[in-house]
């Protein structure tokens, strides 16, 4: 790695790239204000659609994925990323990040297919960041 | 029909042959007479009278042995399987000479009608009452019969159909496999059947709304259940299972659940909102505030943590109480899961000025808990600490091994204690001293929570408490080596009823 500068936060070497897909502003904002002051470059999408097709781009390491959304719901949205047909060569990590409660089933299921499983109400923006920071180690 | 041709070809050959040899030896005799012996007529004709007596005789004896073997040999085979104790050695087929081919077919074929007299299972299609064939096979209900060792030795055409299944598939399989069934409460079937068994001579119970797991897409049953118990049935029929399906009526009333979902939903979305603003104003102007602004911002931060608390009881409340409430237990480090929670604690404790003091000893085994369900259970009891502590400014949080070998965990405070009158009531649902409810807030949700949590884990909570002098909570947990030597006892029909957690076919109550 590079240790001739001082990596002050975990923007070094390249700039991660999230895609935020979340149709409550208010959230969106947070997450957005905080990830930024961590270095990531944060992208927005308020519905289904849109947001899945922003992920079938590819251009982004991260996807922040709200399953209450218009048009499209998360769990569609994240069967089509899945879906080799209709998207090959996703690199991205997806991770749900949700205020809804579901079924044991449900959740195992979606867990399955994810790379990360948030509930909003139980983290804080901070702790969000880290949990990204923790991935970006992992992968 | 070959081998009985074949039998009575061994059987031709064999007279023929001992035929021929009497014949010839008297013959030979005459013959031998004539050209060598001259003994005189009279004394021949004696002799050859004893030869063709004797040699009969022999002949006879030796060709009732070999002749009857094969019916020896089903004779053999008859008794060896008939009750009662005249013990006979089953037949050694392959010491047979004779017909042994038909014989081990039609021993292979008592041996079977022998089994299906013990076991009418593996004759229900066949079942010679045509009457309760009729009924039970167009009875519009699954219905299952199961032995003393939980086999499936009938099932009707509906419960086939009901499990997607046939019924030759279902016949012989344990009926936990088949049926992996969750009860609403501690009265389940499995606790039924050990309380009646060897008790009753017969014995009946019906459940309603208990659930059927079933392992791939399908969704969901849920039926009432009704049992008929009867001791030593001969047959070896011990239970009979009926099934009414109410799975339509019933998820209806589940939308009540999903009802709930929305409303935390909602709850959870301004709670988000919340704790992010607070994060946010923390982190920038919170240094510039004046400390008692500060005091303010760490409160506001405390009760929106404790909302987010109280918004999981609820939901996990709704969860137990509908019985779909499941925990993966996995070997987990315990001093990490206590610090994190004290440490989850700790502000809300913090602007009540109240310090947590944590002691961990320096033993302890890995346990078998599940993280999240478990960490609820220890920050619910210092929530109640805190709540409780009135003036005194110190709670203690103690991890031991008990004498038992547990791993107990204990959270004391110095508060205002508890009645003794109300202790028994402490772990009911929505309970708190009447005395207690203008002084203090919360909805009692928190201790009935956390027995159903503990109590799925196996362990057991408890609370000592004297009226001024405070009270202690403790719960134990399973070291992960006792748990998985418990896995690994249980029969193979316990491994798959616990298959996808602990309490399937169980109560949340019970492991």
């Amino acid at each position: 790695m590079n240790d001739d500068a001082p990596t002050p936060t975990s923007n070094q070497a390249q700039t991660k790239t999230v895609l935020c897909i979340e149709d409550e502003h208010f959230i969106s904002e947070l997450y957005q204000r905080a990830l930024s002051r961590a270095g990531y470059e944060v992208t927005v999408e308020v519905d289904g659609k849109k947001g899945l097709e922003a992920a079938q781009s590819d251009k982004f390491d991260i996807i922040l994925l709200d399953l209450m959304i218009p048009t499209l719901t998360g769990i569609d949205v994240l069967r089509d990323l899945r879906d080799a047909t209709k998207t090959p060569h996703l690199h991205s990590k997806i991770i749900i990040t949700t205020n809804l409660e579901q079924r044991e089933e449900v959740r195992a299921d979606i867990e399955k297919q994810a790379d990360g499983y948030l509930v909003k109400a139980e983290i804080t923006p901070h702790e969000l960041v880290e949990f990204l920071d923790q991935l970006q180690i992992a992968a | 029909m070959d081998n009985f041709e074949q039998l009575r070809n061994q059987v031709r050959r064999y007279l023929f042959v001992m035929l021929l040899l009497n014949n010839v030896l008297i013959i030979e005799a005459w013959w031998a007479n004539v050209n060598y012996f001259h003994i005189n007529d009279t004394i021949f004709l004696i002799v050859i009278s004893a030869l063709g007596l004797g040699l009969p005789i022999v002949f006879a004896l030796a060709t009732a042995g070999y002749v009857l073997q094969p019916l020896k040999a089903l004779w053999q085979a008859i008794v060896h399987i008939a009750p009662g104790d005249r013990p006979v050695a089953a037949p050694k087929l392959e010491e047979l000479r004779v017909g042994r081919e038909l014989v081990t077919n039609l021993c292979r074929q008592i041996y079977q009608m022998a089994t299906q007299a013990e076991h009418p299972s593996d004759s229900a299609q066949g079942a010679t009452d045509t009457h309760a064939r009729f009924i039970m096979n167009n009875l519009p209900l699954p219905v299952f019969v199961v032995d003393a060792n939980q086999t499936i030795v009938f099932a009707n055409e509906h419960a086939a159909e009901y499990l997607g299944n046939t019924t030759a598939d279902l016949i012989g399989t344990n009926v936990y496999s088949m049926l992996d069934m969750s009860f609403p409460s501690t009265n389940t079937y499995d606790t039924w059947l050990a309380g009646v068994r060897g008790k009753n001579a017969t014995a009946t119970s019906y459940w309603e709304r208990v659930r059927l797991n079933i392992a791939d897409k399908r969704p969901e049953r849920l039926f009432d259940l009704a049992a008929y118990y009867n001791q030593g049935n001969v047959a070896g029929l011990e239970t009979m299972l009926v099934l009414f399906d109410h799975t339509e009526e019933y998820s209806q009333d589940d939308q009540a659940v999903s009802f709930m979902a929305l409303a935390v939903h909602e709850l959870r979305t301004p709670l988000t909102l919340l704790r992010g603003y607070i994060e946010v104003f923390e982190d920038e102007v919170s240094e510039q505030l004046p400390p008692d602004l500060q005091d303010f911002m760490s409160k506001m931060q405390a009760s929106a943590e404790q909302l987010t608390i109280f918004v999981n009881n609820i939901l996990n409340v709704a969860r137990v109480d509908d019985d779909q409430m499941t925990l993966q237990l996995h070997e987990e480090n315990w001093p990490t899961i206590v610090r994190r929670a004290v440490d989850t604690m700790s502000l809300r404790a913090t602007v009540r000025g109240i310090t947590l003091e944590t002691t961990i000893a320096d033993n302890l085994p890995t346990v078998g808990v599940d993280r999240v369900g478990i960490q609820e259970v220890i920050n619910n009891l210092i929530d109640n600490a805190i709540k409780y502590s009135g003036n005194s400014k110190k709670i203690a949080i103690d991890v031991s091994l008990n004498k038992e070998g547990l791993v107990e965990t204990t959270v004391r405070d110095w508060g205002m204690g508890i009645p003794t009158s109300i202790v028994p009531n402490l772990f009911s649902k929505f309970y708190r001293d009447h005395r207690n409810r203008a002084q203090i807030g919360g909805t009692g949700l928190g201790l009935y929570l956390s027995k159903a949590i503990v109590a799925a884990h196996g362990g057991n909570i408890w609370v000592r408490s004297k009226e001024g002098e405070g009270s202690t909570f403790g719960f134990t947990v399973l070291p992960y080596v006792q748990l998985a030597d418990e896995r690994k006892q249980a029969t193979n029909q316990e491994i798959t009823r616990s298959a996808h957690g602990w309490i399937k076919n169980h109560s949340l109550y019970r492991r």
